[in-house]
Parts: structure tokens; sequence; C-alpha cells
């Protein structure tokens, strides 16, 4: 089961990683989604427990599994949403003022408002 | 106890949730937000004189047993993180309320990043020290984009970027911490970790590591920083040099000499190595450049590299001398940068002071960080580290003096809104830089005591 969870971890953290490398915006914040999901699913990993559903009373004789790792599951995720929620508003700002999410672009734009301010100091 | 111990975070917490809502360009509003952050100061330095005189402070949430509930727990070291924090944020918000605040939500999320950092220096507990680490860091998120030109809202998005993955990175280390001790609690992981495996206690280390060198910006790790500093207002940059990047210190100290000393010790030259890189670029490009907060940014690179050589030295000395750099350089940052934009003799003199500082001339402050740093070298026998020292010294000079002529005596300072009032806050932070120079035994008592506090075990 370690084996499988890690695999997945594996899969979608290199996933992440991929679009982080993308020339666009919005890929960017879908890779850092996924990396953030990957972490959170590393946590649920670390936690792996198997045994009945720690609810009380307790079913007797019979371990119960690690409710921890789900408390910190759900707290990361949480904040991983905030985070995105805050990621897509300052990708959207970068838009609104360039017109474009492609960060090829986005630098080109860049340059030229770097050489219009240099111009205008000379 | 458990009071004065809880209301230093309360206190922000309660102040900043309204001011979300209110709008901070109104004069009124900011001075709240400023007041809310006074008192909250005061509460810290109540809590700080019981630690330093009584030693360390400790409460469980909800009453639980410790171990179930959540352990919040002042020592000397984090007390002396969260006063530098708090006070860099209160003289930021100070200064720029004097110069006009031109956003709504400034103040406020000045005051959750105080709730953020405080929280983080108190935690007891890996996760919430997470929890905290990302409450913090949200704020400043969002302060990167304040007084946003175009440019600055894609220099935001870089950092949030790179420094959500650091976050990301630190959250599986937390998961590993967890899965090799089955505790959250730092005591309990630090006797958990000196009994696990080599294999993934070293893994474990090298993730906190690169976590926490992303927030201080280190060498390899860097490339967010010169952007996100380059555009913010001068406010917004002292905040994140003079608080945020608190958050690497302090972790790099707490994880590295607490919770995980046996690998700290095996990977001490990994850290001068890294650290000694971060002196010399941020030096060397810092030179290159001729804008004030070009040159600060790739200063701040710098700086923050001593901290690491001396955590990576160790000891009792090199923690030190690692924790009074750390507070130095915060207070040398942060005046540096709110000088930014402003003129006239006496923000002339004050800047002198900064660069006195940066560059270890007596009587400013950093002479001490420079003088404990080279007692750290001595002390190692390492002859390349005290030449180290001295050339990254040397370097500063040269920088930090090139600034000063191009800025105050060839005038080519870029002025935005001077009125006289705002060189208030500028000359009070460099009256403090000089005055822990010219009465340094506070300094080297806190200091000593909150390296001392590393590795003691619960109270």
């Amino acid at each position: 089961m370690i084996l499988l969870v890690s695999a997945v971890v594996a899969i979608v953290f290199g996933s992440g990683c991929y679009l982080l490398l993308k020339g666009d915006l919005f890929r960017v914040v879908a890779g850092t989604v996924l990396i953030s999901n990957a972490a959170v699913l590393t946590l649920v990993g670390a936690g792996f427990t198997r045994g009945a559903a720690p609810i009380r009373p307790f079913p007797p004789g019979s371990e119960v599994s690690d409710p921890l790792v789900q408390a910190l599951a759900l707290t990361a995720l949480i904040i991983g949403f905030g985070v995105t929620a805050l990621l897509l508003t300052l990708a959207f700002r970068v838009y609104a003022s360039s017109r474009t999410v492609d960060l090829d672009q986005l630098s080109q734009i860049e340059a030229a408002r770097e050489d219009e301010l240099e111009e205008a100091e000379a | 106890m458990t009071a004065v111990l809880f209301l230093p975070l309360l206190i922000p917490w309660l102040a900043a949730v309204p001011l979300v809502l209110l709008d901070g360009s109104r004069k009124r509003v900011a001075w709240l937000a400023v007041a809310a952050l006074a008192v909250h100061l005061t509460a810290l330095a109540v809590l700080a004189a019981q630690v330093f005189a009584h030693g360390p402070a400790q409460a469980v949430t909800g009453e639980w047993p410790a171990g179930v509930g959540i352990v919040v727990r002042a020592d000397a070291l984090g007390m002396v993180f969260a006063l530098l924090s708090s006070g860099v944020l209160l003289a930021a918000l100070v200064h720029e309320t004097l110069a006009g605040i031109e956003g709504r939500r400034f103040p406020a999320f000045v005051v959750f990043m105080a709730a953020g950092l405080t929280g983080l220096f108190l935690a007891r507990d890996v996760f919430n020290f997470y929890v905290f680490f990302e409450v913090a860091m949200i704020s400043a998120y969002a302060l990167s984009t304040y007084g946003g030109e175009a440019r600055q809202a894609g220099a935001a998005f870089v950092f949030a970027v790179v420094n959500l993955l650091g976050s990301f990175l630190f959250l599986i280390a937390v998961a590993g911490i967890y899965h090799q001790t089955g505790t959250l609690d730092m005591d309990g992981v630090t006797t958990g970790l000196a009994a696990a495996g080599p294999n993934a206690s070293i893994l474990i280390a090298v993730l906190v590591l690169v976590a926490f060198s992303v927030k201080l910006g280190l060498f390899p790790f860097h490339p967010w920083l010169p952007a996100v500093y380059i555009g913010a207002r001068p406010a917004v940059a002292a905040i994140l040099a003079g608080a945020l990047a608190n958050i690497g210190s302090y972790g790099v100290l707490r994880f590295g000499a607490d919770l995980l000393p046996a690998q700290l010790r095996a990977g001490s030259i990994a850290l001068v190595v890294l650290g000694s890189a971060s002196i010399v670029y941020g030096a060397v490009q810092a030179i290159g450049r001729r804008d004030s907060a070009e040159v600060l940014a790739y200063s701040a690179i710098g700086q923050v590299g001593y901290v690491l050589v001396a955590v990576g030295v160790g000891g009792a000395v090199g923690l030190g001398a690692a924790v009074l750099y750390a507070i130095v350089n915060g207070l040398n940052k942060a005046l540096l940068f709110l000088s930014i934009e402003l003129r006239g003799w006496l923000v002339g003199a004050a800047f002198a002071i900064g660069a006195f500082s940066v560059v270890g001339v007596p009587p400013a402050a950093g002479f001490l960080g420079k003088v404990v740093m080279f007692r750290a070298g001595v002390e190692t026998g390492s002859a390349a580290l005290v030449i180290l020292i001295f050339l990254g010294g040397a370097l500063s000079f040269l920088y930090m003096f090139q600034l000063y002529q191009t800025d105050f005596w060839a005038g080519a300072r870029e002025v935005g809104r001077s009125a006289p009032r705002t060189r208030v806050v500028v000359l009070v932070l460099a009256a403090l830089v000089l005055g822990l120079g010219a009465w340094p035994e506070p300094l080297l008592a806190v200091s000593r005591d909150a390296a001392a506090a590393l590795g003691e075990g619960p109270p």
C-alpha cells in the first residue's frame, strides 16, 4: 500500500513539476495545485494504519486507524484552496494588465516597458 | 501566565479581522492598525520580560493534556525573533501611514502577518508551525502587490509560486517527520528523529533546509527575490527583508539546532558552503548595480549568508552569532529600505549609519555582528572562514558607499512623497542601530540566552 501511495504521489508531483515549467500562467497555477495535492497525499500516506473508523465508542479488541492525518490533510487542503484562489487572482491581474498569459510574451512586454523607462530617463 | 502567553497571539488576530473590512487608506483606520500592533508589541515585551527572567513559558490550548492539545511555548529564541519581526512591522506600518497609504488592505495584511509570525515563533508543534507559516506567507503574497504597477503583479506571482513550492516541500517534510516519529510535538520529534534511520532523517533535514533557504533567498534559491524587492514599495521591501526573512533564520535555527542536531553537524560543511556562496554572490551582484532597491535586494541575499554560515559553525558561539546577526540584519534592512525615496541630510546620516552597520564599522550595531562572526570563525580555527568574513565585509563596504555616493553626493536619489514627517521612523531606527552598537551588552546577552534555549528540552 505504501508503495502504491508513493507511486501516486510521485506521478502527481511529477505532473505538477511538468506543468510548472510550461510557459503559461494558468498551467503554472495548475502545476502548483497538483504539487500541493501531492504534499497532502504524502501527509495522508504518512499516517497509514489499517483499522476501524476512529469514532467513539471504539469496537472492542480492534485497532482504530490514525485520525490525526485526516485532520492535518483537511487543514492543508484548506490552505491549498486559499493560496490557489490568491494565485488565480494574481494571474488574472497579470492578464488584465498585459492581455496575455504566455510567459514569453510577458517577458517581451516587460523588456519593452523597461526600454521605454530608460528612454524616458535619458 | 496563560493569559500573558496567549495575548500577543490573540491581539493581532482580533484586530486584523475587522481591519480587513475597513478602508485602510483612511488615516483613522491606519492609526487603529498602528495602535493594535503597538499593543501587540507591548504584550510581547511583557511576555519576553517574563521569559528572560524566569525561563520558558508553556501552555496547552483548551486545557487538554500535552500531546493532545496544541502546545504553545515561549522561549528566548522565539521571543527574540517575535520582538524583532513585530518591531519591524510596526516601523514599516507607521512609516507608510505617515507617508500616506495607497491601498485599502495594507494595514490589515501587516497586522495579519504579525499574527502569523508571532504564532510561528511560539508554536511548539511542527504542523502548527506550518499553519502559521502559511498565514504569514499569504499576507506577504498579498502585500507584495501593494502599490502595484503592472510589473509588480508579475513579480508577486513569481514570488508566490516559488515560495509555495518551498512551503509544500516543508509540508512533505512534516509528513515525513510524522511518519518517522509518530508525533508532531517538537520535543517528541527531537527524540524520535534521533532514533530514526539516517536515510529518512537526512532526507527530512534536506527538505527543511531547502524550504527555509527559499524563504531566506539564499544563493541558488534566490531568483524570486530581486524582482519582488525592486518593484515593491519601500515599506513592503522593509517588511519582507526585516520581518518575513526571519522565518528562514528562525526555521534553520529551530529545526537545525533543536530538532535535527545530529544532521546539522553532519551537514555543517554544506551550510557553510551555501552561506559563503550567498555572501560572495550577493556582494558581487550588488556592486554591479546602481539603483538603491536593487543594491539592497542583492545585499539582502548576501547578508543572510552570514546567518547560515554561523549556524553551520554551530556550538554556543556559532548559534549566538547567528541570532545576533539575524537581529542586526533585520534592523539594517528595515532602516535602509525605508530610507529609499527620502532625502535630506538627516536621511543621509541615517543611511550612513545603516551602511556602517551593514559593513560592520563601529559604533553601529553591525560591528557587533561582524565581531561575533569573527569570533565564531576563529573558534573553529578555520582561516578560510575568517578571510571570507573579511572579504564579505570589504565587498559590502564597496557597494554601500558606491550607493551613498550616487544617492546623496551626486543627488541621483529619486524622491517620492517626502514630507518631513516621513523621516521620523528612519531616524528612530537609525538611533536604535546606533544605540545597540554603543551599548552592546543587552544584545549580546539576549542572543546568548536565545542560543542557549536551543536543545534544552521542555521546561
